[in-house]
């Protein structure tokens, strides 16, 4: 039996850059070697917070949504919007709640602090270990070579068409490197007061 | 008590032995526990230019997570006069078990050597690459465990270079990485040797733009590339760092440069 | 004595127990090396200035038995190579005769010429990599010292794989763990090599050997030490004691027998 987190496949990155951060996924959906979707995004956003969920479809999808209720019960409660900090300590606190009965998930938080105006990413394991880094995450089957590709490509301070053009690279390239990854991806660079998704068409195959 | 060591016939024992004679069958066959092999980690990497070709490994040498050695080669000249591989017109790099790589570089060597001496001719990189590929399939049922990457000039002194699986199957490629960091490396270098996902600004809309066409890169831009993907891998592998060695064969011979790598 | 030749001087099930007949296999796949029964552990060994410091304690264990505390696990060949012994002690009782029968056919052979640190290195990583491919392997790692065709310092190591490697300084077994990074700090690169002095070299080794008696638990306090040198051969003390050995530490740790409970 394979691994939950690799039946069904997918990659996702998230990057910094000057005043903005990037995060960006793959489309597919699998069992195993067969391709049964090309329309699977693994990216939700909740307000200015983007979550990208990589690992066994049916908990991304059960994350997702246990997230768009938890987020949304903290926006009635507080009466403001998640900050990507808030949200980056209630996906830990969540994960770690089902610590012996895990979500097969690697989760991935993204967004620009409107506070402090910061851009801010981390990533997590399955159980909700925050990995708080500087540069970018990544998290998927297609991890590997996205460390290799994000590692040769990024760079600091990258202005918001630069950073599309690094993170969407650096996916790319990986995914094609790797068979339960690809078939078009979804990229979304965050700005203060600006956020713009852009559809990539990436090999069919 | 003494008694009892004595087989009595008469006694009610059906058994006239302490054993059943089924015991001297000596069914129960134990089994081999010993593994013959190992993984050294480290990583390689080939990339070819019109009249150059690269050859790049780490020096780092592991076995689990302990560092045997911060400097073991794995890129190896072949067919040189002697033991320095002075004169050799051809380099392979073994990736993988360190045992098996350093008997399979002595092995193609000698092949090299003896072809030479036989025909009183240097063999062709073509051909080297062949006798490799049969080395490797002799031992297909107990498999030399290494990934190899040959590289050379071809006959038209060209940059060539071959990479392999450890059962011989291979292919005359432009780049290819090899080991421990392949999964790292290799991505990096579709995108920045062959162009991949890359196209020509303003050569159509949409869907119809024009891919960036590969083309051999000079030799400069290269080595920047290998020490590029390195550093990368020695900053997320830990089975990769300590050194980097590259052989770069031109018409003029191999030469050899040393770059550190971070250690930790 | 009776007619069942399988009942001779037999120790009898009824008194004994059942007797394990698969030791008495003459048919099947031939009895190979399936793991070391009597081990020696750690060799540690230093590059210095103008030579080596091998080291190794005089212990062969018995599984966790310290059974024979005489064993000299270091070997010379002849005065500008040894080797040290980690793993199975009857490998290496092989091994010696072989490299002794090594020896002895080279001085008759080609009287003059000696083999040196670097050749014995050589044979035996081929002898051991011939083994293994077998599937019948030497249960040993071993470290080669002494001085290269060029009389410079030799020191590299080989295993039970045929993996080979060398660095200016190595360790075999828990060595590796424990010894290795407390080395590294004399001479990290081959090219901190020429500051380090022979004294040096001897105190860091000495100060090793304790760090593994405290803390490997198939280690002995008396050990084997050698200094290989261009102008002093082969220097072999068999029978050396760890020197300032400190358990005052033991006092506040429960569990080491000074409190009841």
């Amino acid at each position: 039996m394979a691994s939950p987190f690799s039946i069904n496949g997918g990659a996702c990155v998230a990057m910094v850059g000057k005043d903005c951060v990037a995060i960006a996924c793959d489309l597919r959906l699998g069992l195993q070697s067969m391709t049964v979707s090309n329309n699977f995004p693994k990216i939700f956003s909740y307000g200015n917070v983007y979550l990208g969920l990589t690992g066994l479809a049916t908990d991304v999808s059960t994350v997702s949504d246990l997230f768009r209720y938890k987020v949304n019960m903290y926006r009635l409660r507080e009466e403001r919007s998640i900050s990507p900090q808030t949200m980056a300590n209630l996906v830990s606190t969540s994960l770690y709640e089902k610590r012996f009965g895990p979500y097969f998930v690697s989760p991935v938080v993204a967004g620009i602090n409107h506070t402090t105006g910061k851009p801010f990413i981390c990533g997590f394991d399955s159980i909700g270990c925050i990995d708080f880094a500087k540069d970018f995450i990544v998290s998927g089957t297609a991890s590997d070579q996205l460390f290799g590709t994000c590692e040769g490509l990024w760079e600091p301070d990258l202005e918001p068409e630069d950073l599309f053009e690094t993170v969407s690279q650096a996916l790319l390239n990986a995914v094609d490197r790797d068979a339960l990854s690809g078939w078009g991806a979804h990229v979304y660079i965050i700005e203060k007061d600006k956020v713009t998704k852009r559809l990539l068409k990436g090999r069919q195959d | 008590m003494a008694s009892s060591l004595i087989a009595d016939p008469t006694s009610s024992s059906h058994n006239l032995y302490s054993f059943s004679p089924s015991d001297q069958t000596a069914s129960d066959i134990r089994q081999h526990s010993f593994y013959p092999y190992t993984d050294n980690g480290g990583s390689t990497l080939g990339i070819t230019g019109n009249d150059f070709a690269i050859l790049a490994g780490d020096t780092r040498s592991t076995s689990g997570y302990s560092i045997n050695s911060r400097y073991a080669p794995k890129v190896y000249r072949i067919g040189g006069e002697d033991e320095t591989g002075e004169g050799a017109h051809i380099v392979l790099s073994l990736v993988g078990y360190a045992a098996d790589g350093t008997a399979l570089q002595e092995r193609l060597n000698t092949v090299v050597k003896m072809y030479k001496y036989q025909h009183g001719k240097r063999m062709t990189v073509k051909a080297c690459a062949q006798r490799l590929a049969t080395i490797l399939y002799s031992k297909r049922f107990f498999p030399y465990y290494v990934q190899a990457i040959l590289a050379g000039l071809d006959e038209d002194g060209r940059g060539a270079l071959y990479s392999y699986d450890p059962v011989g199957s291979y292919e005359r490629e432009q780049c290819r990485a090899a080991g421990a960091a392949a999964s790292l490396i290799m991505p990096f270098l579709d995108n920045q040797v062959n162009f991949k996902n890359q196209y020509m600004p303003g050569s159509g809309e949409g869907h119809d733009l024009h891919a960036k066409q590969a083309e051999p890169l000079p030799r400069q831009e290269v080595e920047r590339l290998v020490k590029d993907a390195f550093t990368s891998a020695t900053e997320r592998h830990i089975e990769v760092g300590d050194g980097l060695q590259m052989l770069i064969v031109t018409a003029k011979g191999v030469e050899e440069t040393f770059y550190p790598l971070k250690r930790d | 004595m009776n007619h069942l030749p399988q009942a001779w001087g037999r120790p009898r099930d009824d008194i004994y127990g059942h007797y394990d007949p698969s030791h008495l296999q003459t048919a099947g796949p031939n009895a190979h090396t399936q793991q070391p029964i009597v081990t020696g552990t750690s060799v540690l060994a230093v590059k210095f200035k103008d030579g080596i410091v091998i080291a190794a304690d005089n212990l062969a264990s018995y599984g966790s038995l310290a059974r024979f505390t005489h064993v000299h696990r270091l070997r010379p060949f002849n005065d500008r190579a040894l080797v040290g012994f980690g793993g199975d002690i009857s490998d290496m009782q092989y091994l010696d005769r072989l490299l002794n029968s090594l020896d002895v056919n080279e001085n008759y052979g080609s009287p003059g010429h000696v083999l040196n640190a670097q050749n014995l290195h050589t044979y035996l990583s081929k002898v051991m990599y011939k083994r293994r491919s077998d599937m019948n392997p030497l249960w040993n790692s071993m470290l080669v010292v002494g001085l290269d065709g060029d009389d410079k310092p030799f020191l590299s190591s080989v295993d039970l794989l045929g993996t080979t490697f060398s660095s200016p300084t190595l360790a075999t077994g828990f060595g590796g763990h424990l010894a290795q990074p407390l080395l590294r700090k004399l001479a990290d690169d081959e090219s901190q090599v020429k500051d380090v002095t022979r004294e040096k070299a001897v105190a860091a080794v000495q100060e090793c050997m304790k760090v593994l008696f405290y803390r490997d638990a198939r280690s002995l306090d008396s050990y084997s030490i050698a200094v290989i040198t261009k102008e002093g051969g082969v220097e072999l003390k068999e029978d050396e004691q760890l020197e300032g050995q400190s358990w005052a530490f033991a006092d506040t740790i429960r569990g080491y027998g000074t409190q009841v409970n």
